[in-house]
Formats: C-alpha cells, sequence, structure tokens
C-alpha cells in the first residue's frame, strides 16, 4: 500500500484576513469543543474505510489549528493514532500564527507528538503585514520562532507571502534575509494570489487596489531561489524550500498523487482517482457527523485523461519532474530550447525561469 | 371591380427618421378603418423584428387605404441614405409625395435629399409638419422653412400629431385634392414597376408593382425586361394591409405579384414586368439600375467549422435579398470566410445582424472598406480586398470612390463641419443659408472616409443637430497606400487596410496601441508592427510573459486547478494561430471594430 497522510481542517481564525479565501472564520469560537467532538466522530466514521492503509503523515492546517487548545490538539492526536495506521514515525505538522502560541503552548503541542510547526510568517516589513491584515508584528515572529526552538521544536517552517501591494522588492529582499537569518529547517513564499471571493479581491475588482504585478512577482521569486538557494535551502517545489531532509513529507504526498484522508469541514481527500470533500460550512459538517454520516459533500472520479493532467501538472511542481518519454518531441524541444525545461536523462524538469510559466508549460505539453 | 382611374392616389411620405413615417402610417390605417383597432400594432407596416426594434422601415411596402370613394395607395420608402435607388424606385411608383417634417428638429439632409429627388421624378409635395404638439415644436419657423424651400405660403402647411392623430383626416384630403390621379391606358401592353421584392418561403418571390400602362390579371405569363426571366404568375393582389387577392390590377394601380419565380435576383428592384409573348411591351420604363455595392467587408465564422453554415446562412440571406454580394476569401489569420459587398454601412449591419441573430453565427467581420480602382501598365484592376492591393505602392495610379455628401447644420456649427470635412478630404462645392440660422453645405468627400466614424464625429461636433446625406459621385485618383500590421514579423491580412498616405502613420500608431492591449503575453516578446511595404511606420511590444504559475496547489486545490487548466486549454484551441503568435479572437474582433455603429 502506498504511504498515505491525513488532512485535518480547523476552520477558526482569530480575524479574517482580506487575502484569504480558505474555509476559515472568526467569531466562531464557542464551536470549538463541539467542533473537536466532530473531527473525532468523523474520524470514527472514516477509519474503517482506510483500514489496512499506513499512514506516514497528519497535517493540521486551518483557518488557524492553535487557536484550539493544546489540550484539545493532544486529545485529537491520540484518536487518530487510534484509529488510523499511523506510523511512529510519521509528521506531524500543525500550522500556527505567531500571536496565537507562546513556549509553554508550543511545549505542550510538542509533547502531544506534533513535531513539524508551520508558523504564518508571512514578511518582516510590517507595512506588507498591515497590506495583508495580519494582525502580528515582525517582532512576534521573532518571539515565536525563539518560543517554538526552546520548545524543542527542530523542524519549523516559516510561511512568507510576497508582491502585496506596495512591497518593493529590497523589502522583500529584507524579508527572505531575515527568515534566513532565523535559520528554519523550511521556508514556503508564495506569490500572493488574487482570489475573487475575498475582500480584497472585490478591492481589486473594483479597481480600488492594485493587482499584483506578476512581472514583480517574478523578479521576487528570483530573490527567492536565489538567496534560499545561496543559504543552503533546496528549491523542490514551486513554493517551497528545504534543508535537505527536511522537505514536508504530507505535502509532497499531494505532489506525488499518494492518498489522503480529510477531515473537517470542507477537506479533501484522494485516493486512486477518486477525490472527494466535505460540506464546507461548519454547522453542516458538524450536523452531518452528529447524524452519523460521513459528511461528505462532493467528489469526482479522474478518467484517465483527468488523471494524466493531474500528474503532468503536479509532477512537474517538484524536481521529480515528468518523463519526456509522455510527449511528442515537438511538444518540449522548445521548451528545452528556450530553457523553461531541463531535459534531465529523460525526465523533464522546470528550471527556475519554467516554474514560473507552469501553466504555459502543461498546456504546451499536453495540447 | 377595380377603382376608376380618376380614384386612385398613389403617394409616399419623405420624411427623415424619427420624424413620424411610420407613425403617420399607423394613423392613416386607423382613420381609414383599413386595421381593425383591435388588431393594430405599432408600426404596422414594418414587417421585420430588426425594423421594428430598430425602429426604421427597410423594405418599401405598398397598403391599399380605402377612404370616401377614393383608392390610396400609401407607398412606403426606405429612409437610409444606403437606399437611394430603392426610394428612387418607390417614388417613381407614385404622384404624390408627403414631405413629413418634424416641427421640432426641422428639414434635415435625408428629408432633402429624398424631395429633391421626389421633385426630380415630378411629384406633387405636400409639405406637412409633424409633432406640433411637442413642447420644444416651433411650428412657425419650420414652416418658414418649408415655404421657402418649396416656394409656398407657409401658412398653407398642413400641421398634424401623427400621435395623437389631430389634422390626420385633412391631410387626407389634402392628398385627394392636390395629387394627380395616375394616368395610364388599360389597353396598352402591360408595363409593371417593381418597386420592391421580398422572399416568400412558401411562396417564392413576391413582388411589390405599379402598373403603368396594361393590365396585370392574376395567372399571367410575365416576362421581366431586367433579367429575360419568364414566369407563370401565380397570384395578383393588393396589401389592404393583409394580402388580398384580385382578379386584375389595371393602370395607375398598385399590389403585390406572386411570380411564380424562386430567386429573388430574377425579380429585381426598378425593373419592369410585362406579358410573356407577343402581347408584351417592346421597351421597358426607364430608370433600372443594377443594385451596386459600395462598402465591402469580410466575414469569417469565429468558428471555422461554421463555414459551410456561414455560406448556406448567406445563401438563404440571398434568396430575400438582391443587393447582398459574396465570394469566399481565405484569409491566413480568419480562415476561411466571404468577401461581402453591402450597399451602406446600415445594409452592413442589418445583414451581420441577422445572420448572427437569425442563423445563430458568431462572426468576425474585418473594418469596412470601399472598391479602389488600381492601374498599372495601362490595366485596371478592381479590388476590394486591401490584402489584393500591391503593397509598397507597386501602381501607376489608385482611384476610389468618391461621393457628393449634403450637411445640414444649424450655423453655428458651419466651422465644426468646415474641420471635419477638411480632415476627411472634402472639398467644398456649395453653400446655401436655408434660413439665417441653418445652413446646407456641399461636400465631394472619398467614401472611404465616410465609412468610418464620419458620421459619428459630425453628430458629435454638431451635438446631434447636423445631418448628413450622400450619394455616390464616381471615382478620383488618390494617394493610398497599404498599411500592413505585422506580429512577430508576419502580416495579418485581416488587418490590412488601405488608407491615404497622409493617414497611414496615425492608422498604424492606432492599430499597434491597439492590438498591443490586446495580445495576451506570449512566452518571447511580439513585435506589433504597422508596415508600408517594407517600411516599419510604427511599432509596439507585448514584452514576454515572466509568470502564470499558481503559487499554492495543496490537496483541496487541485481540482480547481485542473479544471483552470483546462478552460485554458479549450481557450487556446480557440486561438487563432498568426506565425508563433497566438491570438485570440476577441482581438480580432476588437481590434477590428469599427468606431461606429452604422448610421440610421
Amino acid at each position: 500500500m502506498t504511504d498515505a497522510g491525513i488532512y485535518v481542517h480547523v476552520p477558526f481564525c482569530i480575524t479574517r484576513c482580506g487575502y484569504c479565501d480558505f474555509n476559515a472564520y472568526a467569531g466562531l469560537d464557542e464551536l470549538k469543543p463541539r467542533y473537536l467532538r466532530a473531527l473525532l466522530g468523523e474520524a470514527e466514521l472514516a477509519a474503517p474505510g482506510w483500514d489496512g492503509t499506513p499512514f506516514v503523515s497528519v497535517f493540521l492546517g486551518g483557518g488557524t489549528p492553535t487557536t484550539m487548545a493544546p489540550a484539545d490538539l493532544r486529545a485529537l492526536l491520540v484518536h487518530l493514532r487510534d484509529r488510523f495506521a499511523l506510523a511512529d514515525d510519521a509528521e506531524i505538522s500543525v500550522e500556527a500564527n505567531p500571536d496565537t502560541v507562546d513556549e509553554a503552548s508550543l511545549r505542550a503541542l510538542r509533547d502531544a507528538g506534533y513535531d513539524r510547526l508551520s508558523m504564518g510568517a508571512q514578511s518582516f516589513d510590517p507595512r506588507v503585514l498591515a497590506s495583508l491584515e495580519r494582525i502580528h508584528q515582525p517582532a512576534s515572529v521573532r518571539t515565536a520562532f525563539s518560543a517554538a526552538r526552546a520548545a524543542g521544536y527542530d523542524n519549523v517552517n516559516l510561511d512568507l507571502i510576497y508582491g502585496t501591494e506596495g512591497e518593493t522588492l529590497e523589502s522583500w529582499e529584507r524579508t527572505v534575509r531575515e527568515t534566513i537569518s532565523l535559520a528554519p529547517e523550511h521556508v514556503s513564499a508564495y506569490a500572493l494570489t488574487i482570489e475573487p471571493a475575498t475582500a480584497l479581491g472585490r478591492q481589486v475588482a473594483a479597481g480600488d487596489r492594485p493587482a499584483p504585478d506578476p512581472d514583480v512577482q517574478a523578479e521576487m521569486f528570483t530573490v527567492a531561489c536565489t538567496l534560499l538557494g545561496d543559504a543552503g535551502y533546496r528549491h523542490y517545489e514551486v513554493s517551497n524550500w528545504a534543508k535537505p531532509g527536511f522537505e514536508c513529507r504530507h505535502n509532497l504526498g499531494y505532489w506525488e498523487r499518494r492518498p489522503y484522508v480529510g477531515l473537517g469541514a470542507g477537506a479533501h481527500a484522494y485516493r486512486d482517482d477518486v477525490r472527494w470533500w466535505n460540506v464546507r460550512p461548519p454547522d453542516a459538517y458538524m450536523e452531518r457527523v452528529e447524524a452519523g454520516e460521513l459528511p461528505i459533500g462532493g467528489s469526482e472520479s479522474l478518467d484517465p485523461s483527468d488523471a494524466y493532467l493531474e500528474e503532468v501538472f503536479l509532477k512537474l511542481r517538484i524536481l521529480e519532474g515528468v518523463p519526456a518519454s509522455w510527449f511528442e518531441p515537438e511538444r518540449y524541444e522548445a521548451f528545452v530550447e528556450s530553457g523553461l525545461l531541463d531535459d534531465d536523462f529523460g525526465q523533464l524538469v522546470p528550471t527556475e525561469r519554467g516554474m514560473l510559466l507552469l501553466n504555459e508549460l502543461v498546456l504546451g505539453l499536453t495540447a | 371591380m377595380p377603382t376608376e382611374i380618376s380614384h386612385i392616389r398613389n403617394f409616399c411620405i419623405v420624411a427623415h427618421i424619427d420624424h413620424g413615417k411610420s407613425t403617420l402610417a399607423d394613423r392613416m390605417l386607423e382613420l381609414t378603418h383599413t386595421v381593425d383597432p383591435r388588431g393594430m400594432r405599432a408600426q404596422y407596416l414594418d414587417r421585420m423584428d430588426l425594423e421594428r426594434e430598430r425602429g426604421i422601415t427597410i423594405k418599401a411596402q405598398a397598403v391599399r387605404l380605402l377612404h370616401e370613394g377614393y383608392e390610396l395607395n400609401l407607398i412606403d420608402t426606405p429612409g437610409h441614405v444606403d437606399f437611394t435607388y430603392e426610394v428612387s424606385r418607390s417614388l417613381a411608383a407614385c404622384e404624390g409625395a408627403i414631405l413629413l417634417v418634424d416641427a421640432a428638429q426641422g428639414l434635415e439632409a435625408q428629408t432633402l435629399a429624398n424631395f429633391h429627388l421626389a421633385r426630380d421624378a415630378g411629384l406633387t409635395i405636400v409639405p406637412v409638419l409633424n409633432k406640433i404638439d411637442l413642447p420644444a415644436a416651433e411650428p412657425e419657423q419650420r414652416a418658414d422653412e418649408l415655404g421657402k424651400l418649396l416656394d409656398r405660403d407657409p401658412d398653407e402647411i398642413l400641421r398634424v400629431s401623427a400621435k395623437s392623430g389631430a389634422g390626420v383626416t385633412e391631410l387626407l384630403k389634402t392628398v385627394i385634392e392636390q395629387v394627380p390621379p395616375p394616368v395610364g391606358d388599360a389597353e396598352a401592353p402591360l408595363q409593371a414597376l417593381i418597386f420592391d421584392s421580398a422572399f416568400d418561403t412558401y411562396r417564392g418571390v413576391i413582388t411589390y408593382v405599379r402598373v403603368q400602362a396594361g393590365r396585370l390579371p392574376s395567372n399571367a405569363k410575365i416576362k421581366m425586361f431586367a433579367t429575360h426571366v419568364t414566369s407563370e404568375a401565380e397570384e395578383t393582389g393588393v396589401m389592404a394591409p393583409e394580402a388580398t387577392p384580385v382578379d386584375a390590377l389595371g393602370p395607375g394601380e398598385v399590389g403585390y405579384l406572386v411570380t411564380g419565380l424562386k430567386d429573388v435576383h430574377q425579380a429585381k428592384v426598378g425593373d419592369t414586368i410585362t406579358l410573356a409573348g407577343k402581347a408584351g411591351a417592346a421597351e421597358p420604363l426607364p430608370g433600372y439600375r443594377e443594385p451596386k455595392p459600395m462598402v465591402w467587408s469580410g466575414l469569417f465564422p469565429a468558428d471555422g467549422s461554421d463555414y459551410s453554415d456561414l455560406r448556406e446562412a448567406l445563401d438563404r440571406l440571398k434568396l430575400s435579398d438582391s443587393a447582398l454580394v459574396y465570394e469566399p476569401e481565405t484569409s491566413q489569420a480568419l480562415g476561411f470566410g466571404f468577401r461581402v459587398g453591402f450597399l451602406g454601412l446600415l445594409h452592413m449591419d442589418i445583414v451581420r445582424e441577422r445572420l448572427e441573430r437569425e442563423f445563430d453565427l458568431e462572426l468576425i467581420s474585418t473594418a469596412p472598406n470601399v472598391e479602389f480602382h488600381v492601374f498599372k501598365a495601362g490595366e485596371e484592376t478592381i479590388v476590394h480586398n486591401p490584402a489584393e492591393m500591391p503593397p509598397g505602392g507597386d501602381y501607376d495610379r489608385v482611384e476610389e470612390p468618391v461621393v457628393y455628401a449634403t450637411v445640414i447644420t444649424p450655423s453655428d456649427y458651419l466651422g465644426a463641419v468646415f474641420e471635419l470635412c477638411q480632415n476627411r478630404r472634402g472639398e467644398q462645392v456649395d453653400l446655401e443659408y436655408l434660413t439665417p440660422e441653418r445652413v446646407e453645405v456641399h461636400y465631394v468627400l472619398p467614401l472611404a472616409e465616410i465609412v468610418f466614424d464620419f458620421f459619428d464625429q459630425l453628430k458629435s461636433r454638431t451635438r446631434g443637430y447636423a445631418s448628413l446625406d450622400y450619394e455616390p459621385w464616381g471615382f478620383q485618383e488618390s494617394k493610398l497606400v497599404r498599411v500592413d500590421v505585422l506580429l512577430h514579423g508576419e502580416p495579418v491580412d485581416a488587418f490590412s487596410s488601405v488608407i491615404h498616405r497622409d493617414k497611414a502613420y496615425d492608422y498604424g500608431k492606432r492599430m499597434t496601441e491597439r492590438l498591443k492591449e490586446l495580445i495576451p503575453r506570449q512566452l518571447f516578446d511580439v513585435a506589433v508592427q504597422a508596415a508600408i511595404g517594407s517600411k516599419v511606420i510604427a511599432r509596439e511590444t507585448v514584452k514576454a510573459k515572466r509568470k502564470d504559475v499558481l503559487a499554492k496547489c495543496y490537496g483541496g486545490d487541485i481540482t480547481r486547478k485542473r479544471k483552470l487548466l483546462e478552460t485554458q486549454k479549450k481557450g487556446k484551441e480557440r486561438m487563432r494561430r498568426v506565425g508563433k503568435v497566438d491570438v485570440p479572437q476577441d482581438a480580432f474582433i476588437q481590434a477590428l471594430r469599427v468606431d461606429e455603429k452604422a448610421k440610421r
């Protein structure tokens, strides 16, 4: 059996950020105990379907999982270990925002078994943080990071966002350098994407705020590649860098098309060319679980051409690339010549420039 | 029982668009009880949906009104410059014309042009001021204006409100009194003028005729002079206003004829119908002319696989539109399509709209152009497509069509009109003050200049007060050049344009700037150039795309991302390839969009 992952969605946040289109809500704090019970209940309902599947990772995402009490998160993990065949050395990640953790809570999480911490730093420029409507200050990132180290975390990721309104190339470079100076094991750097169904999306559509300039974002990407590369981070996915051995096993599962179970409101699951997902609204999700049924909101079966397309665009995101033998030479030769793809002994792997133009590559290869 | 010829009156209404012609016709239908009040609908005589929506009359219509023992045949005429010839044929079917003028707007160029046509055709003119109940009406001034034009006492000019019906009964009385009855010998060989024709799916070609001499019985064996076609006619009748069969149409009468023909090109407007064989007339009536397209445009299906549908649609439209001409055209950029000739911009608009609406086709049309006569080494070539023009000035001379344009404008805007006409290479012929406030000015202008946004410009520079009419005025030599547009070094034939040398740079600049915005960024820099022959006159660059990747792609994003890619894939498949450059459909549509809509 292929190694599988468990994703758990926690939809609670202290505030809602203008750019974020995740299934996350502020002000639903009183739902937390009931939501936790629903998660445990869903695990109960879902586990028989995954009998015999070895699990190698858990990822607690959100929302902001650390808005829930460490004791609750501990109970959750205990329950998951009880219901699923989770390997002893499984990677157990939890997302956190700097202002929702301190050394004590992090120590509690670490002791509970959460051994990888992914922190939403976003930027070290206070103007960028304000523009993103993040509630924390650059100093809180440093504080939270030290707390994580003190609590025993030796696998920490920092999330960064670049290309926000008013961010200069210089400011971004400073953010990357500050990040490197903290020496996390893993860095995710995302170009700000405007999602239509967000406050920011509506402001951009109305012309009240500028859309990010893709050329500037391309420059920023190059800066990140250079600085992180020089600092010993391996660029292993479009937006992800890691010190050797610290690549996120759970996320690699998505790109390698390994199976995953999704627990929580709106969570997606995948196995053998079938994908399904839970209902999105937390109350609907909880009601379904409380009624003793799997809270599935929809599903799709990938036909061979869907599966092929996913295989190509996901594998191109990571260093693994795709076999050249899958394509007619005229589909990729021009990309290799123009330096967007490397032909690495029959494996087509995007170059740094190619990663930025992945859409064109996929469309050109699979046309 | 045919009406005594002395009790027949044939008349039309000459009016500018929106001056109330169709409304007046509606009131006449009601007052004469030709249409039951319950069956009445606005603009009763305008058949096609398109006409009713646009408020314009494309096809002439004839309707018989019976009033106080008289047979009144109202022949409705098209009111647009594209259809001057059709108007002239309708006028030839009449003895009188109501000159209908909006009491607020006053005389317009089109009215004046059609008035001149009517007067030249020897028609008795009955001037009428309409919309006298409008607050903005200035009946006294307008009556003075009309009085001066017609050399009549302004007090004699009738005033009506077609909307309320006020004065319409009196108008009918005046028509009966002033318009002379037709003259014609019932015993002479048949001469019937076709002033309109239409195609009916079930009955074939139906012509609207005015009998000048002789009798046109039902079921006659008929002959068309211009096309030499003979046919067994199936039915003769009158529009009252619905088709009503009669035994025969006598001299002076107006009605319809179901010809038994299946192709509208065999029964052309302006042609004369007579009886086949020895009983037929020796000579046709004067004034027939072949319809001549003035404006050309390439029409291409947005989806290349619709080509045969487009051909079928054009073939079907042609059955009912004798002025429509087309020939197959192949464009490197747009694929297979047709170069279509139109009487004018309105005609072009109507045809395009009908193709899209009635035949559900999505079209890309090239910018309209006129016909050019290219002379080289004593040989003359007629060019309907800018792409066929020899590039780089490889010819002795080029001639382009010019028109004789009439502009009527408030004198305050005379300067603006001068400036516009001068900009458009016009030469002033003369100028006349209709009243101290209103001026009629004549220009000879290249048709190509009018085909673009002339009318819009005229309207905007005169706050909508000036009006325009024009008629063909032959050809004249001009310094024309072909401007090509190149993408990444490849000429795009659909964007080639023949243009006056002095305007080539502006055109090149405008097109390259426009295309720069419309062409999506590619994986390489795309040069957008305008050139005359090998000489580049304008250039823009579409910078290479650098980033299109989605930043995040985790478990919950994959389905959405795949669907996005599939959508983009379909979009790419719909793009046209020019050399190495992918150009979306929409870029062609937007770049070729004329900055104006056809004038009304």
